[in-house]
């Protein structure tokens, strides 16, 4: 029985150690390549910087001065920060009306978004298009409106799992304190939605900020391009004309803001998702 | 502290499709304990709720302390309510949520910390100011719920099931706290329970309510010794009344009562009032503990004698329930346990006339 366990655990674990190799390699390329220089990137890809070879912040310097790179960081910055707390603050106020408020509207409102999750972008993208230029909704602001859409489906699918968990006699108490329906949402529903606002946050943060396709469609490529679009251009023309070394250090520079988001709120992304499945 | 009048109040929801309080008049005086007992669905909770303004009044007049409430949203009717389930704000420490009304309300920070240690002495509850209530058993989280309701000074309190929720131990340790703070507050309290032992210890005068209806609005004793009806009856007191039908029959000059192979005097006070029921059936209510066993000092015991056989015998301590049979009903007696009584014994039961209660069988109101 032991030997048989310890067998099934070496298959898992060899298992999953080659997952692991194989999302992290991309990575820990890029941050290999980010400290050589020009040459060896393309010489040895996979080869460890040495003394030869290393080039210490050289190559960060010229992606931040060879580029408009910082402008696309803060357009990038902008457009996921107020996306995701537009989408944070505004579907967890839908969220509590669908499940306080039961009629038939808020029955329909509620699957609306349900089935928004599963229509997927390539069928809306056209005229999502068309409708965002003809609304001027392509420039960073309009944007955010737009993403608003796109993030409202999940966003208030796992709010109202979790609110249906918070007992409605909270929110009573609330409203014998004093407390108007703004202020019952702002000083106590709110709060209490924490783990789940910031699992929401991460999974809307994480997917605007490596948005391709969107912001591609709506704001192009021309000065208010975001990140990804902002690499896309700097890797295009002929192999060879391009600064590689640049090219990695802005690669590094563009998934270390998420991946420091990602870390600073990773406990609660299991908390938020397991929220509401069992009254605590 | 304050009164609270209910005149003619109505409520219904889905559009009046459903009526859960028919019309309700009720008067409560102003530092009185009233509890409002009856079973699940009788219209206790939302008459708590209308006063509360959590629930409006789909029509009629509902008057705090004189003053027509009707229309008043709950954070200005000046009162203060205890939930079932506690209503703790979780992501609040003790002393936020017991301070959290005061701060809406932009009293002096100075102000708020005394009124907060004040209720946090009484209630015992000092040394988890600092603590979150998932960090507090159901006995403190209760407490710091009633302390949130004290700070506010409130003039009504309203205490939904408070103690539901906690262990039997912890119930009747809460039960007494929750008595002695209506002396020292000397506010009134309206308490909803669906457990008669809590309202027969707690109350001033308790209202029992059955489909929406009072049922009956009176002392606990009054309650106990006069219930004005067969639900009342059978509400109050544990075991439950046993009720049997029986026959008002005539024997020679007087009235009795018959029931089973058995008779029994009909007391003084009644004579009158069954005098129209002779050759009439009603049904007669006796209380468990009011049957007496032939251990009982013969002065004390009653008319009628039953010989029964005990079917189950349940021994409690100082007092036995022995379960018996009668024409297929099975009826209880609670007798003091001065001798042992097994399952299969044979028993003598004393009848005491003046305990018996009697009820009319259509109305079921008391004769």
């Amino acid at each position: 029985m032991k030997a048989k366990n310890l067998a099934r655990n070496i298959v898992i674990y060899a298992l999953l150690l080659t997952a692991a190799v194989i999302f992290l390699a991309p990575i820990a390329i890029i941050l290999i390549n980010s400290v050589k220089g020009n040459f060896y990137i393309s010489d040895a890809p996979f080869s460890l910087p040495d003394k030869d070879t290393f080039v210490g912040i050289q190559n960060f310097i010229k992606g931040f001065t060879q580029s408009d790179f910082m402008k696309s960081f803060a357009t990038s910055a902008f457009i996921t920060t107020a996306s995701v707390l537009g989408i944070v603050i505004m579907t967890s106020m839908t969220a509590w009306y669908i499940v306080r408020v039961k009629n038939r509207f808020t029955k329909v409102l509620y699957y609306l978004f349900v089935f928004s999750m599963i229509v997927p972008f390539q069928m809306v993208m056209y005229t999502m298009t068309y409708y965002a230029f003809e609304l001027h909704l392509n420039n960073p602001v309009g944007i955010i409106f737009i993403y608003l859409g796109f993030g409202s489906g999940l966003s208030v699918f796992m709010f109202t799992g979790f609110i249906k968990s918070i007992p409605a006699e909270i929110e009573e108490a609330a409203v014998i304190d004093g407390c108007s329906p703004i202020k019952t949402f702002f000083l106590v529903i709110f709060p209490i939605l924490k783990p789940t606002a910031i699992t929401v946050a991460i999974l809307n943060a994480m997917w605007i900020w490596n948005d391709y396709l969107l912001p591609y469609l709506v704001l192009g490529s021309g000065e208010n391009k975001t990140l990804p679009v902002a690499v896309q251009m700097a890797l295009t023309g002929g192999y060879g004309n391009k600064d590689m070394g640049a090219l990695m250090a802005m690669l590094v520079l563009t998934i270390l803001p998420i991946i420091i988001f990602y870390l600073f709120c990773q406990k609660y992304i299991i908390k938020g998702v397991v929220a509401g499945a069992v009254k605590g | 502290m304050a009164t609270i009048k209910f005149k003619d109040v109505t409520k219904s929801f889905d559009n009046g499709k459903v009526t859960v309080i028919p019309r309700l008049s009720l008067d409560i005086k102003d530092k009185e304990f009233v509890v409002l007992v009856g079973p699940s669905g009788c219209g206790k909770s939302t008459t708590l709720r209308m006063i509360a303004g959590l629930e409006g009044v789909s029509s009629g007049e509902l008057y705090i302390d004189e003053k027509k409430v009707n229309d008043v949203p709950p954070k200005d009717r000046d009162i203060a309510m205890v939930f079932q389930s506690y209503a703790l704000y979780p992501h609040m420490t003790v002393y936020k949520n017991m301070a959290f009304a005061l701060k809406l309300k932009k009293i002096p920070k100075e102000e708020i910390d005394k009124k907060v240690m004040w209720a946090a002495k009484i209630l015992d509850i000092e040394p988890y100011l600092d603590r979150k209530p998932k960090a507090l058993s159901g006995g403190q989280r209760q407490r710091v719920a009633l302390g949130r309701a004290m700070v506010r000074n409130p003039k009504v309190f309203l205490l939904d099931e408070p103690l539901s929720n906690l262990d039997a131990k912890l119930r009747t340790e809460m039960r007494s706290q929750i008595t002695m703070l209506h002396k020292k507050l000397q506010t009134t309290f309206v308490y909803v329970t669906h457990d008669q032992t809590e309202a027969m210890t707690m109350a001033d005068r308790i209202v029992v309510m059955d489909k929406g209806v009072i049922q009956q609005y009176d002392t606990p004793q009054k309650l106990y010794n006069e219930p004005a009806n067969m639900f009342v009856a059978g509400f109050i007191g544990s075991p439950q009344m046993n009720f049997i039908d029986s026959t008002v029959i005539r024997s020679g000059k007087d009235i009795k009562i018959s029931f089973s192979e058995y008779e029994l005097d009909v007391p003084k006070s009644k004579k009158q009032a069954l005098e129209s029921y002779i050759g009439k059936d009603i049904i007669i209510g006796i209380r468990p503990e009011h049957i007496l066993s032939d251990s009982t000092p013969d002065k004390e015991k009653g008319s009628c004698i039953l010989n029964v056989t005990a079917d189950l015998a349940e021994m409690t301590g100082n007092e036995t329930n022995v379960y018996f049979d009668l024409n297929g009903q099975k009826y209880i007696a609670r007798i003091k346990t001065e001798r042992k009584i097994s399952s299969g014994d044979s028993v003598k039961l004393y009848i005491d006339e003046n305990t018996v209660h009697f009820f009319d069988k259509d109305s079921t109101a008391a004769i």
